[in-house]
């Protein structure tokens, strides 16, 4: 019984990491008004770019860097489109994940042959604390995981505690009432995406490099369009937003230690599991929870929301 | 997923590029839907290469598409038919439904898919029966290690995939009867990280000898074996390529013998439209070991393994095969 909660949690904390840095992104790009539906198509960047860079140095640190780096570049492009051009969010999001999987999928295929290869890259280990306490088992996860852990307090400090916190806020709850008083929300919501579009590469490189030490096509599998109803969720709030991480990743683990165990529970049920619970607490704590109020406007068209 | 079809409809055309020209003479020309990327070093990476072997032993024209739901399927179906295509195949269980549906407004073009029992007049199933060679190693497993444990992880409960796993289950319990087989679906086929996790809970469970039925999530399975030590199966394709240190041996499906088989009737107008069986009998399906794991099973152990393998071929053994 001991061991299965131990193994129960350590994969919680394994599966939760990926959304975790996902939503935190789009935590900090909704605070500023833009919702990026393109978290999943980073992501996927972010595990693509992870993969080669760590399978060209042989670093699993620079891979991460590279998955970072790529996710940025995107976030570039997006901020390019929904920022500075004042493309409708939603549109330009769904470009970003067309592109995403298209281009993975061709360089992929263009690097590593048509039919896939044999190809196993460096990956992060999992810290050795306290080797041979088995009730220890959970904390030792790869470092990414840490830094993840560690990213919630940070994110909440910067958005609650610091002037350029309040000015983002302000920037995606009434842009034009901040900028009247000089706030920049032009650069407060570029940088906002940008730091979005960082933390997703930071998920799809965790995918690729501290979860698995591999890419595949897809490998991504849906995990952005989860991070978005994080968001929601965890009602735009970090500590929100872990909760929330983590009863997606607990669910999620449980459903295969159900399978595992051999319960007899169609399958289909169990794996729906994570996705009932998420609408189900979606349902009860999103009816007080309102998001930024100029979120996913564009700013030509938003002279009246404030 | 519209743009990665057509993305990857571009890509392929320059993949095959030249041979729009040269061979339009012959004007035959074959059609290939994968249900995944082909890139899985699996289920679609085999078809792929049978679609090549048409290719180039047929000296026909070929082409590819990346075709994910229903919809799709059915879309993807009558634009090959429209453009005159004059064999396309669906590669799986999944496309007889959306075959059966366009087949009557394209009298010309046989929709052929890689399972299922759908026959119309230009519509048939090709079915591999990789239960034979399911059925070998779940047998293999069980004398490896007689009072372990076997599991198996699936992408989605398809009849095709359930199927190879209740012959694995079977092979299992002809080698000791009470033998426990535990299976765990992912329900899909891309997610790495679910069949690693998957695994790694059936491991915690006892699980010694894992076969894998997942395409493109199938390396999340090696990956899992390989970290805690335990043997894996390949499907499909041989796979011990991809992780050299876990996979044991592959249930493997010679596709490009069957298209190139397929294909020829087809182009030489002497196809009928009828369930088409592809068994260990006819060699297409085999049971392919890693050279450099052949040191894990005894000798003992081998020699019974291949004399079971020879009952299967002869027929003189049951095997349980999916009702498709």
């Amino acid at each position: 019984m001991t061991a299965d909660l131990i193994a129960l949690l350590t994969t919680t904390i394994a599966l939760a990491t990926p959304l975790l840095l996902a939503a935190l992104g789009e935590l900090i790009g909704e605070r500023a008004g833009i919702l990026n539906i393109g978290v999943e198509g980073l992501m996927l960047t972010g595990a693509f770019a992870g993969m080669l860079g760590s399978y060209a140095t042989g670093s699993p640190t620079l891979g991460m860097l590279a998955a970072c780096a790529t996710a940025l570049l995107l976030g570039v492009l997006f901020a390019l489109w929904v920022v500075t051009l004042d493309v409708d969010q939603v549109v330009a999001g769904v470009a970003i994940n067309l592109l995403a999987v298209g281009t993975t999928g061709v360089l992929y295929r263009a690097f590593f042959g048509n039919t896939g290869s044999a190809l196993t890259v460096a990956a992060f280990a999992p810290l050795a604390i306290a080797p041979g306490v088995a009730l220890l088992a959970p904390l030792r996860q790869p470092a990414p995981v840490y830094a993840a852990l560690a990213l919630v307090p940070l994110v909440w400090v910067f958005l609650f505690r610091t002037r350029l916190g309040l000015r983002l806020r302000a920037a995606g709850e009434a842009p034009h009432a901040a900028e009247s008083v000089g706030v920049n929300v032009v650069a407060m919501r570029f940088g906002a995406v940008l730091a979005g579009a960082l933390l997703a590469g930071a998920a799809g490189g965790y995918l690729s490099l501290a979860y698995s030490n591999t890419f595949v096509e897809g490998m991504s599998a849906g995990r952005g369009f989860i991070a978005l109803a994080i968001v929601v969720f965890g009602r735009w709030q970090p500590l929100g937003v872990l909760a929330g991480s983590l009863l997606f990743g607990a669910a999620s683990a449980a459903q295969f230690q159900l399978q595992a165990a051999g319960v007899a529970v169609p399958y289909h049920l169990l794996l729906m599991l994570p996705y009932v619970l998420t609408l189900v607490v979606l349902a009860i704590a999103s009816r007080a929870a309102r998001g930024p109020a100029a979120l996913a406007q564009r700013r030509s068209l938003c002279a009246t929301a404030d | 997923m519209l743009g990665r079809r057509l993305l990857l409809l571009f890509v392929v055309a320059f993949a095959l590029g030249g041979c729009e020209r040269e061979q339009r003479s012959t004007g035959f020309r074959v059609a290939l839907l994968s249900p995944g990327p082909i890139s899985d070093a699996g289920w679609n990476a085999a078809a792929y290469e049978g679609l090549l072997a048409v290719r180039d032993q047929l000296g026909v024209e070929v082409s590819q598409v990346e075709t994910r739901t229903p919809p799709e399927f059915e879309e993807a179906f009558r634009d090959y038919a429209r453009r005159g295509f004059q064999l396309v195949i669906g590669h799986g269980f999944e496309f007889q439904d959306a075959a059966a549906k366009v087949a009557p407004d394209f009298p010309r073009t046989v929709f052929l898919t890689t399972s299922g029992s759908t026959v119309r007049p230009n519509v048939a199933p090709l079915v591999f029966r990789l239960e034979d060679a399911t059925f070998v190693l779940g047998y293999l497993a069980a004398r490896l290690q007689p009072d372990g444990k076997a599991c198996a992880v699936g992408g989605m409960d398809i009849p095709s995939v359930r199927g190879t796993f209740v012959a694995f289950e079977a092979g299992a319990k002809h080698a000791r009867p009470d033998y426990p087989v535990t299976v765990s679906y992912i329900g899909g086929w891309d997610d790495l990280g679910a069949a690693r996790a998957a695994t790694l809970a059936l491991i915690d469970r006892g699980c010694r000898y894992v076969f894998q039925n997942a395409d493109a999530a199938g390396p999340g399975v090696f990956q899992a074996a390989r970290e805690r030590g335990i043997y894996a199966f390949g499907s499909n394709r041989v796979q011990h390529e991809v992780a050299p240190t876990a996979v044991l041996a592959s249930a493997v499906i010679d596709i490009p013998h069957a298209f190139v088989a397929v294909a020829r009737d087809v182009k030489d107008g002497r196809f009928q439209a009828r369930p088409i069986e592809e068994t260990m009998a006819d060699g297409t399906i085999a049971v392919v070991y890693n050279p450099a794991l052949a040191a894990v099973v005894p000798a003992d152990v081998r020699h019974d393994v291949d004399a079971l393998a020879a009952a299967v071929r002869a027929r003189t053994v049951a095997v349980p095969y999916a009702a498709l």
